[in-house]
């Protein structure tokens, strides 16, 4: 085991546990922090790959900034702290699914990546990734620009109020949904109508 | 590095377009900011006559990644004309319903450079940042009818069930990668191609990226977002939705299944095949029950995505291939082209009517026909190309997709064929229940005359007579669309 | 250490993710989960970057980072936008569309 094998186990199982926990964790504020512990974890094992500059991308985007945002999220949604119980009905399946997408996974992954050879490389230096961000990889990097931008004026767009400028005055769309007349054909069709909003014709909230 | 600034022309002036747009709108104030609209028209024609001339040269730029041969140039004018037409027909109908108009038609002009971008990429890592610059934009743009309750939720279950679709992708290429060790994606095949036994994971990985356009055209186990998104949307981003971003999707997937992943084309070949027959078939039937237009129309894209898939089931590799292949793509684009044009004028029509009297289930389109006879004729022409009626260029992109079928017979294309015409016999059914009620259903008492204005009432016009000259000469556009086989050789 | 196990770290993270979105309610922890999905992307991407050597990897991980970002921005947006006018972000609320 050397240093990096150390750092790896380490951080590997702080990342894993701050998974399981976000993905458990009845209160939603404390999910949302263990979200943050499990990107600081992936910022940890991005160290041990050689890949310093995207350890700090992740601390810096990532904990400091989208975690961040989460939290606001939440905080604005004014979140029933330890109200929110997991889908029950579904867990077993959910478990068994993601149990299973694992070991599928994890077996796929030794049968092709294991056998490589794990030479100690060193990981390009952030002068190199620099020049390879700003040339050969330009187009991108440009249009990833419009991108941030339109994010940033939709997210504008979507926050303010201001009368008379958001849309018609309408609260809800007159939709009339499905008649159920064919019942072999569309059952999840049918078993939503019924469920979700009580059979054929006019939808009001 | 030497940049090919002619290549990439049409993007530039689209980006340049988008930022004056936002420019002039916070110049304009109150009702001068509807001038934002003729601003962004004038740049996409200049995109459009800047597309033209790259027709007929090969352009490679960015080292490999970025490719301008006359597919691509093909794909672009289609999503420029598309364009155009949504321009024209988000005019009124945003202007009256009083949307932040330069945030929409800035956003509109962003996710359109995503989808210049899409048929020219030759890189994984262009191809997933056109992909999200054409999906960001929509979220935002299908929200934007905040105040309608629908609208929102409809939004939130877009987004959700993209971002997870984007991840499912993103997995997928990130397996690529390291399995090829290049994002590339003539290097890719090249590295698979090299591999002597299949790997499962690589394998696991194609399905997982074709998932990821599968959601962008709305295949059928990826579709349930499409009929709530398209009628929660503010209408001309439907038609939006349900034309460019398909085509987009559609580029894409050619661009990723046949250049990337054609050594394993006898893999997802077939699930693309089987992925179409279960997509027109359960579109068509949910169609069947619908009663909402804008959900009849978006789950009969559902299906016409399935049409559409039909060549991808043909795909072969190892000898002989290039010929099916080649005969595949010519498919797919000969379809898209006539898709866009007859639903495109399908949307226009639900909007004019929309417009004016905020009605939308099929029973107020009632007597349409004496109410607006323009109208009426618009509809009953598009619908009846989309199910495939003689004279309309429906007709001829059935014939097309049973022409690629025709190359090479196989079983499995005798099956496609099959459920092609099946399926085409069933849709017929709800196209026609729409023109019956049009034409022949009488029209409730006080509904007001249809007056389109001029710009709807020209894309309607333009559209119908453009569904009908294909019709009796689909020869300007397979002219055009058989010329484009080389990207199978690529 | 074999790079197969950085591999394994991420498969794991992406199943967790998984498990997270069909259980999970709330739409921003939902949201939350995928975007441990995409992390998981980004794990493997920098796991084949150093098996390759190269710089081509990483960039990719730097594109999957920011657009990240953005997505961020732009749901939380859409998601309180929907709390202000519906009160509740529980996704199995009875409510206008169907899952």
């Amino acid at each position: 085991m050397t240093g990096h094998d150390v750092v790896f186990v380490l951080v590997g199982l702080l990342t894993a546990g701050g998974a399981v926990l976000t993905v458990t964790s009845k209160n939603l504020m404390h999910a949302a922090l263990f979200f943050a512990v499990t990107l600081g974890g992936i910022a940890g094992v991005f160290l041990p790959l050689a890949a310093d500059f995207l350890a700090l991308v992740q601390i810096v985007v990532y904990v400091g900034a989208v975690a961040v945002l989460f939290m606001f999220g939440l905080m604005l949604t004014r979140a029933p702290i330890g109200r929110e119980a997991l889908d029950g009905q579904n867990r077993g399946l959910a478990m068994a699914v993601a149990g299973g997408l694992f070991v599928v996974l994890s077996t796929l992954v030794i049968g092709a990546f294991g056998d490589l050879p794990t030479a100690e490389v060193t990981g390009p230096r952030i002068d190199d990734l620099g020049i390879a961000i700003f040339a050969d990889w330009v187009l991108p990097f440009e249009v990833l620009s419009m991108l941030l931008l339109a994010a940033l004026i939709g997210a504008i767009v979507l926050a303010r109020r201001e009368t008379g400028e958001s849309g018609e005055e309408l609260t809800v769309t007159r939709i009339e949904m499905a008649q159920d007349r064919d019942p072999d054909a569309l059952e999840r069709e049918q078993a939503a109508l019924t469920s979700g909003s009580g059979g054929d014709g006019e939808e009001h909230a | 590095m030497q940049i090919d600034f002619i290549a990439i022309l049409p993007e530039i002036i689209l980006t340049v377009t988008a930022l004056l747009v936002l420019a002039a709108d916070l110049a304009l104030r109150g009702d001068a900011k509807q001038f934002v609209n003729p601003l962004a028209g004038l740049g996409t024609v200049a995109a459009i006559i800047a597309t033209v001339a790259l027709w007929g040269s090969e352009r490679v730029t960015f080292g490999t990644m970025y490719v301008v041969d006359d597919f691509a140039v093909l794909f672009k004018l289609l999503f420029l004309g598309t364009l155009l037409a949504i321009l024209a027909i988000s005019w009124r109908y945003i202007a009256e319903h009083r949307f932040f108009q330069g945030e929409y038609y800035f956003l509109l002009l962003t996710s359109f450079i995503g989808m210049l971008l899409m048929p020219s990429s030759r890189d994984l890592i262009m191809l997933f940042i056109a992909l999200e610059t054409v999906s960001v934009p929509a979220f935002v743009m299908v929200g934007m009818r905040k105040r309608d309750l629908y609208s929102s939720e409809s939004a939130l279950k877009f987004f959700l069930l993209g971002v997870l679709a984007a991840a499912l992708m993103l997995f997928g290429m990130s397996m690529v990668y390291g399995f090829a060790g290049t994002t590339d994606l003539v290097g890719i095949a090249a590295a698979i191609s090299g591999e002597t036994a299949s790997v499962p994971l690589l394998l696991g990985s194609v399905m997982l990226v074709l998932v990821g356009f599968g959601f962008k055209i709305s295949a059928v186990p990826f579709h349930f977002w499409a009929p709530d998104t398209y009628s929660g949307a503010p209408m001309p981003v439907a038609a939006m939705l349900a034309v460019a971003s398909k085509a987009a999707g559609f580029a894409g997937l050619v661009v990723v299944a046949f250049i990337a992943f054609e050594p394993v084309a006898d893999v997802w070949g077939p699930m693309l095949g089987v992925l179409a027959v279960l997509t027109m078939t359960v579109g068509n039937l949910i169609a069947l029950q619908q009663r909402d237009l804008i959900r009849l129309l978006a789950y009969s894209s559902v299906a016409q995505a399935g049409y559409i898939l039909i060549p991808f089931g043909l795909a072969r590799t190892g000898p002989g291939a290039a010929v099916v292949n080649a005969a595949a793509i010519e498919a797919v684009v000969f379809y898209l082209i006539a898709y866009a044009v007859m639903n495109v004028g399908a949307f226009a029509v639900a909007i004019a009517v929309e417009r004016r009297t905020g009605l939308r289930s099929i029973a107020d389109y009632a007597g349409l026909s004496g109410r607006s006879p323009l109208l009426a004729m618009g509809m009953t022409v598009f619908l009846l190309s989309l199910g495939g009626a003689p004279l309309t260029v429906g007709l001829w992109a059935k014939f097309a997709i049973l022409e690629a079928i025709a190359v090479d017979i196989t079983l499995f294309g005798i099956v496609l064929a099959g459920f092609l015409v099946v399926n085409s016999v069933i849709a017929f059914f709800y196209y026609l229940k729409v023109v019956r009620t049009v034409w022949m259903d009488e029209a409730p008492a006080g509904l007001p005359q249809l007056q389109p204005g001029f710009n709807l009432s020209a894309v309607v016009v333009v559209l119908m007579v453009g569904t009908l000259v294909l019709g009796v000469l689909p020869g300007l556009v397979t002219d055009f669309s058989s010329v484009i086989s080389i990207v199978a050789a690529g | 250490m074999a790079i197969g196990y950085y591999f394994i770290v991420s498969a794991l993270l992406f199943s967790i993710g998984l498990i997270g979105v069909l259980l999970r309610r709330n739409a921003i922890v939902l949201f939350m989960c995928i975007e441990l999905m995409l992390n998981s992307v980004n794990l493997t991407l920098a796991a084949a970057a150093r098996m390759w050597g190269g710089p081509d990897g990483q960039v990719f991980v730097f594109f999957v980072i920011v657009v990240a970002a953005a997505e961020a921005v732009v749901g939380l947006a859409l998601i309180v936008n929907l709390y202000f006018r519906r009160g509740t972000l529980d996704v199995d609320v009875p409510q206008l569309l169907r899952w």
